[in-house]
């Protein structure tokens, strides 16, 4: 039955055994030869493939430096916030991923396109955040569909946290992402594109410091993306934590107060010893916590359109006329050039004429005959006119700028600007016009040419205060960088003068009357406590031109600026300070203000329960416009 | 049955090429399935399993040795009978996996009929043109030949398991082709596939299958689809290299970024992991299977046995080129597994068995 192979069929047999084998031989070749391509070829090409699929760099942010107050409680810091980035070179396809995203997240498919359009010329390994500051569900629905979101990251992050709604908010400052003229600046070498830099405040000013260096893992990923090993870890070097010189109790006390009060402003308290700034705030504010993690462009538009200008520093950034705070410094010049005596005195009959002009004083009936102590506790305009006068225009310059007024205090916070006391080389230089004897008058009362920042002028409350020296005020006092907190050195003082103690009490002790002796800033007045202090009222225009303009826009707030100078205790102050009221109507005003800071200092110093925030009566603020019960009158004149 | 002097006639060079190609294969699908975790890792259960199949495997090998083909020729008509009886039972009340109607569960094991048909089909095909006398001159009797082929793959193909179902096409012809096919016939057929192909692309193709070729043919266009498995199996291999990765360094199979590596795509996984230097090696080791066992097909006694080991080698050239040629992205995804090494007990004990046969042949050369 079997059938043996016959010779014919085995010829045939093996010629055709032979064609498959060669056949197959070839085909072997064939496969040989479609590895070698891929495999020796091509190798570079699929060996980088294969990393890509497999490996993934992280990065791991640094955290910024936590900001503490100056007994270590900690004021800024950091939590973590989800951030939702896409890494282009692991997704093929964009627009697929963006729409599916979009679906998961309900973000607009448009908006997610556009922000990553503006960064589509990084390179396509760095991640790029889509979503800031993600919700719990987002983040959720995200992590769910991460099969059909290759190249989708969502990582926690840390973002700044400040306390609660606007506190020291231009303190602070804010931070966001460096922007395109800063990387160009060499102190940002190093700094990647979208890194989180301070952009205000003490996070711009100690930015370097509070910085960190991100650090970043590479870990290896299996095609569903779940880590399986780490390769290596560079951890990220967090930043140095920095204590401030801020004094929390009191700056809550600065707050408070000026929400009770209801006016816009600034206020700057110093230790008068050394500069530490202990409260510091201006009003409008804004929530930095809204800057964290990116603000929304609607609120930046809100923020910048504003006309307050919520934006702005106005401690370091507003110039205001010093109004009859400025009267000290004219008062302290006269003694100090000799050209006037503690005993001199003037007889105000309510108003004065210099150079065949009439300057009124803002009491009608005049204040009779006073001498300095009672013009300053009564902020008696004619003996100012008169002392300033006599003094000429560049004895005054001299003595402010020695007080620190129209000068920088060289705070370390950003874009500070520099006020103005005039001189007559000041008036030849800029306006080629030589200083006209009867311009002094004004600026003897703090108003006219003068123009002074509050911070400025809490450096001249500091100055007299202790007696000549021009404290660079300063709000850092020490830092960590990870090996505990280290004083940083004190700025030095910008100058120092001694000023004779017999001529600085007589000073003294017409602002000690002010508050204390029935004078205009009795409201600042602390039971048991020497305060001392001058009131200023200024104008923001003339009362004619305020007329004027007042018919012209209806919508401008043309009342008068209120300010309160202060420190205290009388002989051996340790807080120093200046508030100022936008349009405050009167520095009594911001004495009330003023009141509620230092009683809060001097009940924590007493060991006395602090005292709550004040009601908006409590403040007893005078809402009478001076300018109305003036009739506007076209004599020019001061506050008290 | 068994005479102590064919002991010596044994191919023993043929036997260790194939007991270390399943060796290698076991190796390979160790190290694919290894389980790696943050803090160090562990083996899948999968090389366990493959070891059993060799076991069994082997001793499927050593039962289609010990019996005579010729034999087995005899009651081929059995066996394709049964064969014919699996295949339509496993489309009635055949276990469902992997889109697939394929499997019959047997106690702890599943059977996959399918990978049995190639032996049933050589052995019938090669019985009825190795007894007719006329080889495969006639039409008529290619003809005959054609539906005892076309049966089972039409079966095999409802499962759907189109893959499978082809690898015997390359049977019949294989057995034709020695049984003195005409050339021109040959050509005939082939020209027809090529006028039936827009048909069977029009009506009898499947989306998934469509999609599958479409996709070969340009895989970028869908690299995260259907054309991932393309690119990814290029990226496996050519990140190989020319040494490779090194036994359980492979990334692609491994993290999976190849699916079910140990399975269609292990020989990309050992390119990756041994590089060119292994493909070279595991290709030297199939080319000689597969030379050695034409070479025993010249030696057999008879027609039958040369058709039968004809049929079976063709089958396994076609599987294991297409397969190589897959796993490097050079042919378009299809479920064909690679005999010998790729995970899969019945892939593996039909391979064996299949050996068998032709060890058998070759050993049974000078008998009567």
């Amino acid at each position: 039955m079997t059938t043996n192979l016959m010779p014919d069929d085995r010829r045939s047999l093996t010629l055709r055994l032979s064609v498959l084998q060669y056949t197959v031989a070839g085909a072997f070749a064939l496969l040989a030869i479609g590895f070698w391509i891929f495999q020796i070829a091509q190798h570079e090409k699929f060996r980088e493939m294969a990393e890509n699929n497999q490996q993934r760099r992280l990065p791991l942010p640094a955290p910024r430096g936590v900001l503490l107050d100056r007994v270590g409680k900690v004021l800024v810091d950091n939590q973590d916030t989800r951030n939702i980035a896409i890494v282009r070179e692991q997704t093929k396809n964009v627009d697929v991923v963006l729409r599916t995203l979009a679906e998961a997240t309900g973000v607009p498919e448009a908006q997610l396109h556009d922000t990553l359009n503006r960064r589509r010329r990084e390179p396509s390994y760095r991640p790029i955040v889509l979503i800031e500051n993600a919700t719990t569900e987002q983040y959720i629905a995200v992590r769910a569909r991460s099969l059909e979101l290759p190249g989708i990251i969502a990582e926690p992050v840390p973002a700044r946290r400040y306390p609660s709604s606007d506190m020291a908010a231009h303190l602070f400052g804010y931070v966001g992402e460096v922007t395109t003229a800063q990387m160009q600046r060499p102190d940002y070498s190093g700094v990647e594109p979208g890194s989180i830099v301070g952009q205000a405040g003490v996070e711009l000013a100690y930015n370097k410091m509070l910085m960190g260096i991100d650090g970043s893992k590479t870990v290896v990923v299996n095609s569903v993306g779940r880590e399986i090993k780490q390769l290596d870890q560079q951890p990220p070097d967090i930043g140095h934590s920095l204590q401030l010189t801020l004094d929390s109790d009191l700056q809550k006390a600065t707050e408070d107060a000026y929400t009770a009060a209801g006016f816009n402003g600034a206020a700057v308290v110093v230790d008068p010893n050394n500069g530490e700034v202990l409260a510091f705030t201006s009003r409008p504010a804004y929530d930095p916590n809204e800057f964290a993690a990116g603000i929304k462009p609607a609120a930046w538009n809100a923020l910048t359109s504003d006309n307050l200008k919520p934006l702005q520093n106005r401690a370091l950034q507003s110039r205001y006329p010093p109004g009859s705070t400025f009267k000290p410094a004219v008062g302290l010049a006269g003694l100090e050039e000799g050209v006037i005596t503690p005993n001199f005195t003037v007889h105000c009959s309510g108003s004065a004429n210099f150079y065949g002009r009439n300057f009124a004083c803002w009491k009608k009936g005049g204040h009779g005959t006073v001498n300095l102590k009672t013009a300053i506790e009564q902020s008696c305009d004619v003996f100012f006119y008169t002392v300033g006068n006599m003094l000429g225009i560049d004895k005054i310059n001299k003595w402010a700028t020695l007080l620190g007024l129209g000068v920088k205090s060289n705070i370390d916070l950003p874009n500070e600007l520099v006020g103005l006391v005039p001189s007559t080389q000041w008036k030849q230089e800029t306006r080629h016009e030589k200083w006209y004897a009867g311009e002094t008058i004004s600026v003897a009362i703090g108003q006219g040419q003068v123009n002074v920042t509050p911070v400025s002028m809490a450096v001249y409350a500091a100055t007299l205060a202790n007696g000549g020296t021009r404290i660079t005020p300063h709000i850092i006092k020490a830092a960590d960088d990870g090996t505990g907190l280290k004083p940083l050195p004190e700025p030095p003082p910008q100058s120092k003068i001694d000023v004779s103690p017999e001529k600085l009490e007589a000073i003294r002790q017409g602002m000690w009357g002010v508050v204390n002796g029935g004078g205009t800033g009795g409201r600042a007045r602390v039971e048991g406590h020497d305060v001392c202090g001058k009131t200023g009222t200024a104008q923001v225009v003339s009362n004619a031109n305020r007329r004027l303009l007042q018919a012209k826009y209806k919508d401008v707030d043309y009342r008068d600026n209120g300010w309160f100078i202060f420190f205290a205790p009388r002989d051996h102050p340790t807080i120093a300070g200046a508030v100022f009221l936008e349009h405050g109507l009167h520095g009594p005003n911001a004495a009330s203000v003023a009141h509620h800071i230092l009683a809060t200092y001097f009940a924590r110093q007493d060991g006395k329960p602090l005292p709550p925030p004040p009601t908006h009566e409590d403040l007893r603020l005078d809402y009478k416009d001076p300018y109305a019960r003036a009739g506007g009158g076209a004599t020019e004149g001061g506050g008290h | 049955m068994f005479e102590r002097r064919l002991y010596f006639h044994v191919d023993w060079l043929l036997l260790g090429a194939i007991v270390l190609l399943s060796a290698v294969g076991v190796a390979m699908i160790y190290s694919t399935t290894y389980v790696t975790t943050a803090n160090g890792g562990h083996p899948g259960s999968q090389p366990v399993t493959q070891l059993y199949a060799l076991g069994i495997g082997l001793v499927a090998l050593l039962v289609c040795l010990v019996i005579d083909y010729r034999v087995l020729a005899e009651h081929s008509l059995f066996v394709y009978g049964a064969l014919l009886v699996l295949l339509v039972f496993v489309l009635l009340k055949g276990q469902t996996q992997m889109g697939g109607q394929r499997w019959i569960p047997i106690g702890p094991f599943h059977l996959q009929p399918s990978e049995f048909a190639r032996i049933a089909v050589a052995l019938i095909l090669a019985m009825y043109f190795g007894e007719n006398r006329r080889g495969a001159k006639n039409p008529g009797d290619l003809v005959i030949g054609g539906v005892l082929t076309i049966i089972p793959l039409l079966l095999i193909a409802k499962q759907p398991d189109l893959g499978t179902a082809v690898t015997l096409l390359p049977v019949f012809v294989g057995v034709a082709f020695l049984a003195g096919l005409r050339l021109r016939l040959l050509g005939v057929l082939a020209l027809a596939g090529i006028l039936v192909a827009p048909v069977a692309w029009k009506f009898a193709l499947k989306d998934y299958q469509k999609q599958r070729i479409q996709t070969f043919l340009d895989p970028e266009k869908d690299a995260q689809g259907a054309g991932y498995q393309t690119i990814q199996a290029r990226v496996t291999v050519g990140s190989g290299g020319l040494t490779g990765k090194g036994f359980l360094h492979g990334t692609q199979g491994q993290y999976k970024f190849l699916p079910v590596a140990h399975n269609d795509f292990i020989f990309s996984v050992l390119a990756e992991e041994q590089g060119f230097v292994g493909v070279l090696g595991a290709l030297g080791l199939y080319l000689f299977v597969i030379l050695r066992s034409l070479e025993a097909a010249r030696l057999a006694k008879d027609r039958l046995g040369a058709y039968l080991v004809g049929g079976i080698i063709s089958g396994f050239a076609f599987q294991a080129i297409y397969n190589v040629a897959m796993s490097a992205g050079l042919a378009p995804v299809k479920g064909i597994t690679l005999p010998l090494m790729s995970y899969g007990g019945s892939s593996l004990i039909a391979a064996l068995a299949s050996f068998g046969l032709i060890l058998n042949v070759r050993m049974r050369r000078f008998t009567n």
